[in-house]
């Protein structure tokens, strides 16, 4: 077996909010392997600490608890400057493009400060591998001179994985990418990152909350809910034979765009509950429909599903009870 | 006979920049459509598109520098267009009423859920206090909220978004309008939520016999819980039809490229979508069709003026290359 | 194209009607902005021009003309020691400006750092700075300056430097309002992502996007500048008479103002007084321009 890119174990993250001092507890012993060249797709709802999760994945944020071993490094304990040598093999794109960029810096100087900062490239070198990353992203080299405010939205986007890519990294995070895009942007941008996932091999964290993209682009899926993992497996066996019940009811939320599917839909009542008032036991058990007394006290572990390589947390999967009635 | 009919609405942002030069931004060129009661019209577009200042613009509810500068909206009779401003102020709330994005932002933080919905009532009737309390905990119930009299009491900030979203609904109920503007109305909910809030929505249009509109850029939404939709592309409505009708046969180009980019489409097939492009600059639109930059069956027929063509039983398409599109477009 | 959306619709216009237009573009939003740069524009002139315009040394003085009030060789009269007022009051421009533009960039030169720092690290280092700048803000600055100019000894440059320190709070919380705007966007995350030493993102990521509203303050504080070292002047405590600085002129012409000879003290007044307002006036103007958020916002 060959060894993940990157191993988070049992992350954790607890906020304390200023003004009350209550805990937020955003991400409560998150653990996944990623591998090199994998996509792995991280759906949840608002709340759900996804965001957060990527960005303790690339150490914008340091875990409360855990550990995230990158090419046989634990850089959960890194200091800052230990951590920005790590910046060119571990990358981030953002959710909206319109802030991610410098307003005031010319678009070939926001792609090229990542090569300013990891390699020596002399001046010439740079503006020529400047103009290769933005031809790679399909990116017209007649905007390198322009200001972000120029540019539209899909163009920024491009702009933004540019930089991303400009190191050569081995893996990106992707938070939301093409959430705030338009549908026919967002296609280009999908279609980009497929080509570059070719190209240049780099392991993929996709964040979303659209489970129709997360779907076009992902290997592998990951579940969210209130900061814990519920299932976890292959993008294929997760969508048709979802094991948890939060992923059958969110799997039948969602809309596709086409008026000729049906819905089977799972009507879930009230809202995911406050991070700051966890409930006790399953994390799913204020709204599942399958809830028995005993998920209110204990965490569900997660348990294998067939060869394994689907998992979820659900004490009623064991014996067979798992499934939602429509 | 529809109960809301707009034709040829213009809108426009006229400004001064800071060289005293007036400028003018044609937001709406022309709009036209119309909504009947018992259905569900949905309103789609790209961001600029010109779907919320539809709605705005319809509402009466712009602010300078924005201005309705042509064309007619005909409301249950009226030309709405002629409504002094207080008649106009007595129709939206009551005849016409608008859900929001953000909902928990629309509703006043410093009263109480009861009191708001109380005044929405009787601002426009003279319902007494006590009946339109009455009204206001049935119209709660009625959109789904637990325990409708002790959620009277309740602040705008102890309510998740799904709940002042499902209050907003109860609140543009409080009149029994005969249309209701949803614009947005989950953007930003999650999606076991807005399940809820659409069905609610729906069994509203059905029940209460309203005319509804919603403004979304989800085509997932269009699909599943609208009767009719059309599709705006910079401030025209460029083609609108049934939506099993559109999604079966889309005639416009844009139109083609919206539904080849929703990710069912791009799963099942392997054609590229070509799509993308910045929206056309309104202070200088084409002559002709708005679409021209971006698209690839354009000719010099393009540059003259355009209408929407029926191009089939009740759908219609505003392109002069119909032909060449359908021959044209990868399968 | 968000450019052609900018300047989409080109019609031909000469240079002249574009700079006209523009004239007349800032004066409908902000009509008193004009005045106030032409009043600065003015005695940036006088001063400039000082030696051509003055008909007298502005420090020669002549014991036979003592007191006289204006005349035609005169126009405002010349003072106790018989120097003649009105070519110290235009020589006195070149104080005004000698103290304005200096202090001011002394001021942003220490506020901006420091409020930049101040505003991203956030925490305990930003709540201790921040008390620091309250600390000044609540102590009369006029007599924090009489204090220390008084005992580093009344020299142009103690003046010049304790007011531009006096004077750097006030950027530091408009630079550090603007940084925590801005700290939540995600430019800044951003700029974390490709590995941007703390140096970097403060001087070549936040800066240039939070400097907009300290540039706003300037004039406004250039005319603090005037006005407190004139203050100082007038106390005794700043630039002491017989040089030709406003401040000095009109504590001079105090002490005869009694005895009716009021040409001595009102003539610098007056220059002072319209100084003031004019880089006011510019000042509100520029704030529109540059920070309308900040101004309807509200202070």
């Amino acid at each position: 077996m060959t060894e993940p890119l990157l191993r988070a174990d049992k992350l954790t993250k607890h906020f304390v909010t200023p003004r009350t001092g209550q805990t937020v507890r955003a991400v409560n012993g998150v653990s996944f392997e990623m591998f090199a060249g994998q996509t792995v797709g991280m759906v949840g709802e608002s709340g759900s600490g996804k965001s957060t999760v990527g960005r303790m994945v690339v150490r914008l944020l340091k875990p409360t608890q855990g550990s995230v071993t990158f090419r046989g490094r634990d850089i959960a304990p890194l200091r800052d400057r230990a951590v920005r040598a790590l910046r060119s093999d571990l990358q981030m794109v953002f959710q909206d493009p319109w802030s991610a960029l410098n307003p005031r810096m010319r678009v070939k100087r926001i792609i090229q400060e990542p090569l300013l900062l990891h390699s020596k490239l002399s001046d010439s070198e740079r503006s020529d591998r400047v103009e290769e990353i933005a031809r790679s992203v399909r990116l017209n080299t007649d905007l390198l001179t322009r200001f972000p405010g120029e540019l539209s939205g899909g163009q920024l986007q491009r702009v933004c994985i540019a930089r991303a890519i400009a190191t050569s990294p081995g893996l990106i995070v992707l938070d939301e990418p093409t959430s705030s895009l338009d549908l026919s942007v967002r296609a280009g941008i999908l279609d980009l990152l497929q080509e570059l996932r070719e190209e240049t091999g780099a392991a993929m964290l996709f964040i979303s909350h659209d489970l129709g993209t997360v779907r076009l682009v992902s290997d592998h899926i990951l579940v969210l809910y209130l900061g814990h993992i519920v299932e976890s497996g292959p993008m294929a066996k997760v969508f048709d034979e979802p094991a948890h019940p939060y992923t059958q009811t969110l799997l039948s939320a969602h809309l596709p765009a086409d008026p000729r599917t049906q819905l089977h839909r799972h009507l879930l009542e009230g809202e995911i509950p406050s991070p700051i008032d966890m409930p006790p036991g399953c994390p799913f058990s204020t709204r599942c429909p399958l809830v028995r007394d005993e998920c209110r006290t204990a965490l569900p572990p997660m348990v294998d599903i067939g060869d394994g390589a689907q998992r979820a947390a659900c004490i009623r999967i064991r014996e067979g009870s798992n499934q939602v009635p429509l | 006979m529809s109960l809301l009919q707009v034709r040829d609405l213009h809108t426009h942002f006229i400004s001064r920049n800071l060289d005293n030069e007036i400028r003018v931004a044609k937001a709406l060129n022309g709009v036209s459509f119309e909504v009947s009661r018992g259905e569900v019209l949905g309103l789609v577009g790209e961001t600029g598109a010109g779907k919320s200042l539809t709605a705005y613009s319809v509402m009466d509810l712009l602010k300078p520098p924005a201005k309705v500068v042509g064309g007619t909206v005909e409301f249950d009779g009226r030309n709405l267009r002629d409504l002094e401003a207080e008649d106009m102020n007595k129709l939206r709330g009551s005849e016409i009423a608008m859900v929001v994005q953000n909902p928990r932002s629309s509703l006043d933080p410093l009263t109480r859920v009861g009191e708001q919905l109380i005044r929405v009532h009787t601002a426009h009737t003279d319902t007494s206090e006590s009946a339109a309390r009455a009204r206001a905990i049935e119209k709660l119930g009625a959109v789904g909220i637990p325990a409708p009299e002790q959620r009277m009491r309740a602040w705008p900030h102890e309510l998740s978004g799904g709940m002042a979203q499902r209050v907003l609904i109860a609140m543009a109920l409080m009149n029994e309008p005969k249309l209701i503007i949803a614009d947005e109305p989950t953007t930003g909910l999650d999606v076991t939520v807005q399940a809820q809030i659409l069905d609610l929505l729906r069994e509203l249009v059905v029940t209460h016999n309203v005319a509804a509109m919603v403004i979304t850029h989800d085509l997932g939404i269009v699909a599943h819980y609208c009767n009719r939709m059309a599709v705006m592309f910079a401030g025209r409505i460029v083609e609108t039809g049934d939506v099993e009708t559109v999604f079966d046969n889309p005639s416009h180009p844009y139109t083609r490229t919206l539904i080849a980019s929703t990710p069912e489409r791009l799963k099942e097939g392997k054609q590229k979508v070509l799509g993308g492009g910045a929206p056309p600059n309104l202070y200088n639109l084409p002559p002709g069709c708005h679409y021209v930059e971006r698209c690839r069956f354009a000719d010099e027929s393009c540059n003259k003026p355009l209408s929407l063509d029926q191009v089939g039983d009740g759908h219609f398409a505003m392109c002069t290359r119909l032909d060449a599109v359908r021959e044209g477009w990868p399968s | 194209m968000a450019d052609l959306a900018l300047d989409g619709a080109p019609k031909e216009r000469s240079t002249i009607e574009k700079v006209w237009g523009k004239v007349v573009g800032i004066s409908r939003r902000s009509p008193t902005s004009i005045i106030g740069f032409v009043i600065i524009l003015f005695f940036g002139f006088l001063a400039l021009l000082a030696p051509l315009l003055m008909p007298y040394d502005p420090i020669a003085a002549n014991p036979n003309l003592i007191l006289s009030g204006p005349s035609a060789a005169h126009w405002f009269g010349t003072d106790g020691n018989g120097m003649d007022v009105f070519s110290r009051v235009i020589f006195g421009s070149r104080f005004a400006f000698g103290i304005a533009i200096p202090v001011v960039i002394i001021a942003l030169s220490i506020g901006i750092p420091i409020g930049l720092y101040s505003g991203y690290k956030g925490g305990n280092i930003d709540e201790a700075i921040m008390r620091v700048v309250d600390a000044f803000r609540v102590f009369p600055s006029i007599i924090l300056a009489l204090a220390v100019v008084a005992a580093a000894g009344p020299s142009l440059l103690n003046v010049v430097l304790v007011i531009g320190i006096l004077d750097a709070p006030i950027f530091v919380r408009v630079v550090r309002a603007e940084v925590l705007a801005l700290r939540s966007s995600s430019f800044v995350e951003s700029g974390l992502i490709v590995g941007n030493p703390t140096w970097r993102i403060l001087f070549v990521h936040l800066l240039p996007n939070a400097i907009q509203g300290a540039m706003a303050q300037t004039a406004v504080r250039a005319a603090w500048a005037v006005r407190i070292s004139a203050t100082l002047a007038f106390l005794g405590i700043g630039i002491q008479p017989p040089t030709p600085e406003w401040g000095a002129m009109i504590r001079q012409g105090a002490e005869f103002m009694v005895n009716g000879q009021w040409w001595v003290g009102i003539f610098p007044g007056v220059a002072l007084i319209l100084m003031v307002l004019g880089f006011n006036m510019f000042g509100d103007g520029l704030q529109d321009l540059l920070d309308p958020k900040r101004r309807s916002g509200g202070k």
